[in-house]
């Protein structure tokens, strides 16, 4: 049977064993039929042009997780930002684990999706924001059709949330292979201020995909920081599909920092709904081996007066592919427009491959767009230099693209996580120097 | 050769200009001054006739002629002349070719040929040593990663190519060097005859060191609330023009 | 040649209307609609065709009736209704021993009426010129002058019987009969086209210019262009395009393969006016061209065009640089105005070792008009120190048109260097009223802003093109701005 059947039969036994009568029923039952209709994306879909999901379908993945795995926290304690204090939203193998996390209903919501779901006084909430702004695409609507765990954070008006939310994901192992689909929503009210970090981490070698969803919704005057550290081991694949609503006057930003997993799939999408707001989407993705990393972005413009900047870096060694799909639209009514939209890539070897695609679509004629797309080497008399001065080779050409990804890492506003991104480049690199310049 | 009777000019619904009277004759040099804000630009632009302007009263007679109703385009024909304070950039257009393209539809909206392409080369010759352009200078596109001075420069030389009735400067000192400003000068002043009339936008006296005023105006909230000679300028520049508020303001 | 001012081009534009959207009366000999295996059995008898030509067609033929109309392209149209077309027409009078004087009075005012007045053309700017009406090509000027070098030029139909060796060994090599739906279409029924091979070493001395018009209805026109550079070789093609204002769309799907030799260089420069429609988007050309070029060892193609014409235009001259040291060139203009569409770009697939390209890429969206730039710049793992360098500045006016960007950038060798940029923007009210200010009306400075914006692409045509290119350029703009 392959996956796609799978899925699709599995779904009534998921329902009667969640619950059959949960308020998202419906759209539950909508979402299975969009997916069977349309099945996993091909390479024909011109939005998967240039990544082939194949060789990770063909895995015989368990869709629902049948033993509990133990973990302790000092078995995972390094998957956290643990030097500050923070919220914790952990789930292990899909299921949410008390013993890690730190929730709280204390004026904020920092809590779970599946009891989000359940309980009545998040009824509003649930019937207002979830499956919104999520587009009905088949991959969307297959998490769609088995939402069901995640993290669920609303933060209500006038709150600046005083330490940042992590949400951790680990896979044990304990199956063979894994399929997660967690799905994830956020609303942050009027006046509000949050900083989020979410991680994927599987903990053994056995293969794992995680097809997640998450919805966030930027209200009026809302800033929310969210950052992606996306360092998997090598048989983990992800599909993020993030989606952004923003109302006027908030700032919305999403920073994805790609270095580990095998195939790694980001759709962000970031939609304008209102005037006065910005939208920043970053990324720097270093990987190697035959690691794969796709961004495929889209900011939508639907009104005036709004700027949206996407800076993303890559440096890609040995067999790696990197893609780059980014979109912008600019509708008629968005008059004033600033979108900015880069992408600078390195190719440190033969066998690498970079594909990039940046795309304007404008309809408005008052506008300020721009995309750049370079793809190069290090300088090399900027290694000679570095080289002349005593540095290594090794040390140099890490030197030099530590400060070619530097402007991404600049808008990392929380100390401690930057100084680990900051461990991880040296790490990816190969390189033991502290980069904290 | 130019009139301004009780002249209200407002923009967005806002009234910046309130009821302006001015007269400059032929062969006049006027300088108007006055703080930031007093609407020195604003009368320059109406002049020219920038459309976002709305006159909600008064009248402006260029040769006793009522020109409200003309295009900018119809006043330039007329002989008025603004040199910018901010010249816009024209990505691709050259100097030469922009000036080629003015002075023929000048000289077409007058009933006359083109002109032949030897006595445009030697009229740009002359013009530009005039003002020590270089020839380089000329192939550039307009105005496009030009210093301030050469912006400044390059108003004068299309004024001394256009040779308008009446030339308004806006601010042409602002960001000039001193060199700058005496070939600016120099410029204009070759370029004054009994038969046309210059008026001087400035907030600095400076200008006028070089540049010679006859009559010397100070616009202050949308009106002109003081006229003098030349003296009354190096009055402002010692006193500043909190006197000129006080006296209006008491 | 005189210097063009913007005044002459004034005067020249009294009328809005599209110019060339005159139809001259001349007796044509037009095939019945619709199209099967008998009609391209017969359009090759009426050429006389050797048999290897028939069979050539008859597979390209079969290759088309199992191929989908592409879809991809950002441009909405109603699919053509390929049985309703008819697949050869040609004006009755045209004789194969030809000379120009025995050519149709009619037909010779026609070209009067395009400003092309072959006697003048000849005398004057030194253009050799090959004219294709509706499907068949009518007169070849300066033969005898170009055969004193080697050079062949003449219409494909005649290289076809006088030349078998050449056109056997190239047609289809660049653009094989299956690449896409329309090169298919094209291989199966093209009627004429031109012709043109340049011995090793030989400097084309004068432009080779082929000007193209579709005059009767209910026709599509499906010319074949072939150019061989051999050797060292140089050669400058200019080619243009008309067709009549007419209710109901007409299909030009064509094909031009150019080969450049070692050390050879080949300019093409195109200047397409088909007619756009009217201004509320009824009629006009469907214009789906598929031209690509191959460069052999230190060989250069160069490809430019303004793109004014056309209801919908689907086009991407493209370079395959092959050889070592190669050099690719697009440069375009395409100005898309009332409900015209446009998809145009390029592909510079860098094959070869230290292989240049660059893309420059002017896109003007007016009216209701989309205008897209789609390239795609490939590198292969064998192409060490390819270089690319894209520009595409777009420039709006009005707010009910679309101005659209998608550059492909795929590189697989560590030493690419690629540089991609795109800006948008719009005339800028300060910039009008600057023009007024100094005298110059709306419209005049819309235009002046226009040209400054083009510049760097108006720049690499050829002085006769440049003016015509400028020319084109305010007419299509005409009435854009309120």
């Amino acid at each position: 049977m392959d996956l796609k059947e799978k899925l699709v039969s599995s779904f009534l036994a998921f329902e009667n064993h969640v619950d059959i009568d949960c308020q998202i029923h419906d759209i539950r039952t909508e979402a299975i039929k969009t997916f069977e209709t349309e099945g996993f994306p091909s390479k024909k879909d011109e939005a998967w042009k240039y990544t082939s999901l194949n060789s990770i379908l063909k895995q015989d993945y368990s869709v629902f997780p049948k033993q509990e795995n133990a973990i302790e926290y000092s078995d995972v304690k390094k998957y956290f930002i643990h030097d500050i204090d923070t919220y914790n939203i952990v789930f292990i193998d899909g299921k949410f684990a008390s013993h890690l996390s730190q929730t709280t209903h204390d004026g904020i919501d920092v809590c779970l999706m599946s009891s989000a779901l359940n309980k009545p006084k998040y009824r509003l909430i649930i019937e207002n924001y979830f499956n919104k702004v999520a587009t009905k695409d088949s991959l969307t609507s297959l998490n769609t059709a088995f939402a069901q765990e995640g993290a669920y954070i609303h933060i209500p008006k006038n709150k600046l949330v005083n330490k940042p939310i992590q949400i951790l994901h680990f896979s044990t192992g304990s199956e063979v292979a894994l399929m997660q689909q967690p799905r994830n929503l956020i609303v942050v009210d009027e006046n509000s201020h949050v900083q989020i970090i979410e991680r994927h981490q599987s903990l053994s070698n056995n293969p794992v995909l995680t097809n997640s969803v998450t919805e966030i919704f930027g209200n009026k005057r809302a800033i929310i920081d969210y950052y992606k550290i996306q360092n998997d081991n090598v048989n983990a694949s992800l599909i993020d599909n993030t989606f952004v609503n923003q109302k006027r006057e908030s700032h919305v930003s999403v920073h994805t920092f790609s270095f580990g997993g095998k195939l790694t799939r980001n759709n962000l999408n970031f939609y304008q709904n209102g005037e006065h707001m910005d939208s920043t989407l970053n990324g720097v993705t270093i990987i190697g081996d035959k690691q794969h990393v796709d961004h495929n972005t889209l900011v939508h413009h639907i009104e005036p007066n709004c700027e949206s900047h996407q800076d993303y870096k890559g440096i890609f060694n040995d067999s790696a592919t990197g893609v780059f799909n980014g979109k912008v639209i600019v509708n008629k009514e968005a008059q004033k427009t600033n979108a900015f939209q880069s992408n600078n890539n390195i190719l440190l070897s033969d066998k690498a491959t970079i594909n990039s695609k940046p795309q304007l679509e404008i309809f408005a004629d008052d506008v300020k767009c721009s995309h750049g797309c370079t793809i190069g080497q290090l300088d090399d008399s900027a290694m000679f230099y570095l080289r002349s001065r005593g540095i290594p080779e090794k040390e140099a050409k890490a030197l030099l693209m530590y400060a070619f990804a530097n402007n991404v890492l600049e808008s990392v506003k929380i100390p401690e996580l930057k100084k680990r991104i900051n461990g991880l480049i040296a790490n990816k690199l190969g390189v033991n120097i502290g980069f904290d310049l | 050769m130019l009139k301004i009777n009780n002249l209200h000019a407002s923009v967005e619904e806002k009234s910046i200009l309130k009821g302006i009277n001015l007269e400059v004759k032929a062969g006049e040099v006027h300088a108007i001054m006055g703080p930031n804000g007093s609407g020195k630009s604003t009368l320059a632009s109406v002049i020219a006739g920038k459309e976002e302007y709305e006159v909600t009263a008064g009248n402006i007679l260029l040769e006793n002629e009522d020109i409200e109703e003309l295009a900018a385009e119809e006043r330039a024909h007329k002989g008025v002349f603004l040199s910018f304070q901010y010249p816009v950039e024209i990505p691709g257009v050259s100097v030469t070719n922009f000036i080629k393209t003015a002075i023929n539809a000048n000289r077409k909206a007058k009933g006359l040929e083109d002109m032949p392409a030897n006595e445009m080369l030697k009229l740009i010759r002359s013009k530009s040593e005039m003002l020590e352009i270089d020839r380089k200078f000329l192939s550039r596109s307009l105005n496009q990663g030009f210093s301030g001075g050469e912006k400044k420069r390059n108003e004068i030389f299309q004024m001394a190519m256009l040779e308008p009735k009446l030339a308004i400067l806006d601010e042409t000192d602002s960001g000039l060097d001193i060199d700058a400003l005496r070939i600016v000068a120099n410029g204009v002043n070759k370029l004054k005859s009994k038969d046309n009339a210059v008026i001087l936008i400035t907030h600095y006296q400076r200008l006028l060191d070089y540049i010679k005023p006859d009559f010397v105006h100070v616009l202050y909230n949308g009106k002109i609330v003081k006229s003098g000679t030349a003296a009354l300028a190096h009055e402002l520049e010692e006193k500043g023009y909190d006197w000129i508020k006080e006296e209006v303001n008491a | 040649m005189s210097k063009y001012t913007e005044d002459d081009l004034r005067e020249e534009l009294k009328t809005k209307e599209y110019e060339y959207g005159f139809y001259t009366d001349i007796e044509s000999d037009t095939f019945p609609i619709g199209l099967n295996e008998d009609i391209v059995r017969a359009i090759s008898k009426k050429k006389d065709e050797p048999e290897w030509m028939t069979q050539w067609r008859l597979e390209a033929f079969k290759v088309w009736k199992e191929m989908k109309e592409p879809d991809w392209a950002n441009v909405h149209y109603t699919k053509p209704d390929f049985q309703a077309i008819a697949y050869y027409s040609a004006p009755t009078s045209v004789d194969p021993n030809k000379t120009l004087d025995d050519v149709d009075p009619d037909l010779l005012a026609m070209y009067k009426k395009l400003g092309i007045s072959v006697d003048e053309q000849k005398k004057m700017n030194n253009i050799a010129m090959d004219i294709v009406v509706d499907s068949v090509s009518v007169a070849t000027t300066f033969k005898k002058t170009l055969a004193e070098k080697g050079i062949i030029f003449m219409p494909i139909s005649e290289a076809i019987q006088e030349h078998p060796e050449l056109v056997k060994k190239y047609l289809g090599t660049i653009v094989p009969t299956k690449d896409n739906f329309y090169a298919a279409l094209n291989s199966a029924v093209f009627s004429d086209g031109s012709f043109c091979y340049i011995p090793k070493g030989v400097k084309c001395p004068m432009e080779l210019s082929t000007y193209f018009r579709i005059n009767q209805a209910g026709t599509g026109q499906f010319e074949r262009t072939l150019v061989i550079a051999d050797e060292g070789s140089y050669v400058s093609y200019l080619e243009g395009c008309t067709a009549p204002s007419r209710d109901e769309n007409q299909l030009h799907a064509a094909v031009v393969e150019l080969i450049a030799l070692d050390d050879a260089e080949i300019k093409y420069s195109t200047v397409q006016n088909w007619y756009p429609g009217n201004a509320e988007g009824k009629g006009g050309v469907y214009n789906f061209v598929t031209k690509r070029g191959l460069c052999e060892k230190n060989a250069k193609i160069s490809w430019t065009q303004v793109e004014t014409g056309s209801a919908v235009t689907w086009k991407y001259p493209s370079c395959v640089l092959k050889g070592d040291n190669s050099v690719g060139e697009f440069y375009s203009i395409a100005v898309t105005n009332n409900f015209q569409q446009a998809d145009t770009g390029t592909k510079m697939i860098h094959l070869g070792k230290n292989t240049k390209s660059t893309i420059i890429s002017k896109g003007i969206s007016a009216g209701k008009s989309q205008n897209s730039y789609r390239g795609l710049v490939q590198v292969s793992s064998r192409a060490e120190n390819a270089r690319n360098f894209s520009q595409c500045d777009s420039l709006l006016m009005g707010n009910e048109c679309g101005a659209h960007t998608f550059p492909y950038i795929e590189a697989k060798n560590k030493t690419a260097q690629i540089e991609h940029e795109a800006t948008t923007s719009k005339i800028g009210e300060d910039q009008i009223f600057y023009c007024n200010q100094r005298g110059i009306d709306t419209e005049k400075a819309i235009a002046l802003i226009v040209n400054g914006f083009s510049k760097d692409v108006l720049n690499k045509l050829p002085m006769e093109f440049a003016v015509e290119a400028q020319k084109l350029l305010e007419i299509s703009l005409e009435g854009s701005v309120g």
